[in-house]
């Protein structure tokens, strides 16, 4: 009941689920403040849809979600516009080279292998520190402590490296690699994993760029917005791994549970919430871990061989 | 009057296919009883809505040109396959902990879709040599790969089998064919949600006494419909435009989304 079929995944899902499942990352999301791309396409990969796939169209959805942030952060003025321009151009260098990095592994039949890996080690490492800063942080409260905030504006060796530029925006005076090796990297993980990467471009921005932290999610947003575009554009040409039908399942989903993930977002205190995302970051790594390790209960798989391999 | 159409093309046919050349040889030069068919439906058009589909494969035995039809017994072997693919068949292997799939074996020609129904087991209707020659029957389709000795080689043959058993897109049925009456006869496939598009042939064997006396063939065209066809032909045509496209929707479920919830 209620099948649909998607006409490039050439398979038939049942739409309350797809509908749900775009509903309940759109929640987490809104409730923890995060993008909602790493749980997203791992989600889809466990719900049966090829890793390739998932990773194209989940990139297509993060659009959507960004969108929506980019304008409410932009009417408050959290966009430092030349800060975004700099991390989309090595963004997209970096997304370049994800989509045929990932196209040669699918012809070699390890696409799905090494997105999984790559995703059991990104989403333990971060979750992993996540847990341990929430932990520590609600212990401080218990304690009566204030949690305390590094303050920014001291010089590192970041500040030695030429190609100077000036974000009045940031109230900053850098070079401009650091932005663009971090736009990179996260233009490569878009790529590859479908994630919008803010949860690795956030962290950079504050305690690399030491960018103030009121401009640091509209600028990454902001960025995540055009890299995402990019990449689900260069997947759909290259790739043909794009499957609008799903997008736009998952995006009716997404817009309405992230309505009621801030709302309830609102109830819990800073802390508590990343460590419940960090639960659950955790808990996604281990279940895709269990799927490399445990074997299998089918050992043989067939592929229709791609054109040109 | 697709019967009508087809009957000059499938006495052209007997006498140019060599199978039934060397069998007339070994027949005595008389008339012969006759077969036709044709299938419940000509299109299958694969819409959002589409979960598999039940066709009809019916048909005929004109027995007016055979000796003794009464003496005789007559089987009907029908083989339903879409177009050829090219497939890679991987097996996973357990490396430092962790299951990876080992090198690819490529099938250049794997029927999408391939199903066999009889009135009998095929075994019974005829020898494994006609059989092969014919292509009937699972374990002899040919896949198009070169080489096909070896344990190996066979094991893997024998699980794409399985896998596309599986799938339900290769299917066997010993019984599938039934007889109404003594010439009318029926088949029904169900082609599952995954069929592959192309056109398919249907081809209606009759044999007599393990040999083939007559075949007839039908076409069936199964194509994405609707939206499913203009989103696919898109994507693969015109990927460029189609990822844009995309995009531009993503965009405005994402103005939508923002028009709709804005807090200010």
């Amino acid at each position: 009941m209620f099948q649909i079929y998607l006409p490039i995944a050439e398979i038939s899902v049942n739409l309350v689920i797809m509908l749900g499942l775009g509903a309940a990352v759109g929640f987490l999301s809104g409730m923890f403040g995060v993008g909602g791309g790493f749980l997203l396409t791992p989600f889809l990969m466990l719900s049966g849809i090829p890793a390739p796939i998932a990773v194209a169209t989940g990139a297509n959805q993060i659009v959507a979600t960004s969108v929506s942030g980019a304008l409410a952060q932009w009417r408050r003025g959290n966009i430092d516009f030349r800060m975004g321009t700099v991390l989309i151009v090595g963004g997209v260098a970096g997304a370049l080279i994800g989509v045929f990095l990932l196209k040669l592994l699918r012809e070699a039949g390890q696409a799905g292998l090494i997105i999984s890996l790559t995703y059991v080690a990104l989403l333990g490492v971060i979750g992993a520190l996540m847990l341990n800063e929430s932990l520590r942080a609600i212990g401080r409260t218990r304690a009566g402590k204030p949690s305390s905030m590094r303050k920014p504006g001291q010089h590192n060796w970041i500040h030695g490296l030429p190609l100077k530029l000036r974000f009045p925006r940031s109230r900053l005076y850098i070079s401009a690699i650091p932005p663009l090796v971090i736009g990179w990297i996260v233009g490569l993980l878009t790529a590859f994993l479908g994630v919008g990467g803010g949860f690795i471009m956030v962290p950079a921005m504050i305690y690399l760029l030491r960018m103030p932290t009121n401009v640091v999610i509209g600028t990454s947003t902001f960025q995540i917005i055009f890299v995402t575009a990019v990449v689900a554009v260069l997947h759909a040409t290259f790739n043909y791994t794009l499957d609008v039908v799903l997008a736009l399942l998952l995006a009716a989903g997404g817009v309405f549970g992230g309505q009621f993930g801030v709302r309830a977002g609102q109830r819990f205190r800073g802390e508590q919430l990343r460590a419940m995302l960090a639960v659950l970051v955790l808990a996604v790594a281990i279940r895709l871990l269990f799927d490399l390790v445990l074997k299998p209960s089918e050992l043989y798989s067939i592929t229709p061989l791609m054109a040109g391999a | 009057m697709r019967a009508s159409l087809s009957l000059p093309l499938l006495a052209a046919a007997l006498v140019l296919t060599p199978v039934h050349a060397a069998e007339r040889a070994a027949q005595p030069q008389t008339q012969r009883e006759e077969v036709i068919s044709d299938i419940s439906t000509r299109e299958i058009s694969i819409q959002s809505n589409f979960t598999g589909i039940e066709i009809l494969i019916f048909g005929s035995i004109d027995f007016s040109g055979a000796a003794e039809p009464d003496k005789e017994i007559y089987d009907v072997v029908v083989v339903l396959r879409s177009p050829d693919q090219a497939i890679v068949a991987r097996k996973k292997e357990r490396m430092l902990g962790i299951w990876v799939n080992g090198p690819g074996k490529v099938y250049p020609t794997v029927p999408g879709f391939y199903a066999v129904l009889s009135s009998r087991p095929l075994r019974a209707i005829t020898s494994d040599e006609t059989l092969k020659m014919l292509g009937i029957g699972l374990n002899n389709i040919d896949f198009g790969r070169a080489t096909k000795s070896g344990a190996d080689e066979e094991t893997f043959r024998s699980t794409v089998i399985r896998l596309k058993e599986n799938q339900l897109l290769f299917q066997e049925h010993d019984d599938g064919v039934t007889f109404i009456g003594r010439t009318l006869f029926r088949a029904s496939v169900d082609l599952p949600v995954t069929v592959p598009i192309g056109r398919y042939t249907a081809h209606v064997y009759l044999f007599r006494d393990g040999q083939v006396v007559s075949k007839n063939q039908s076409t069936l065209e199964v194509s994405k419909a609707g939206l499913e066809r203009a989103i696919y032909l898109m994507a693969f045509h015109h990927p460029l435009i189609y990822g844009l496209l995309a995009v531009v929707l993503a965009v405005l479920a994402g103005l939508a989304g923002w028009a709709v919830f804005r807090r200010e």
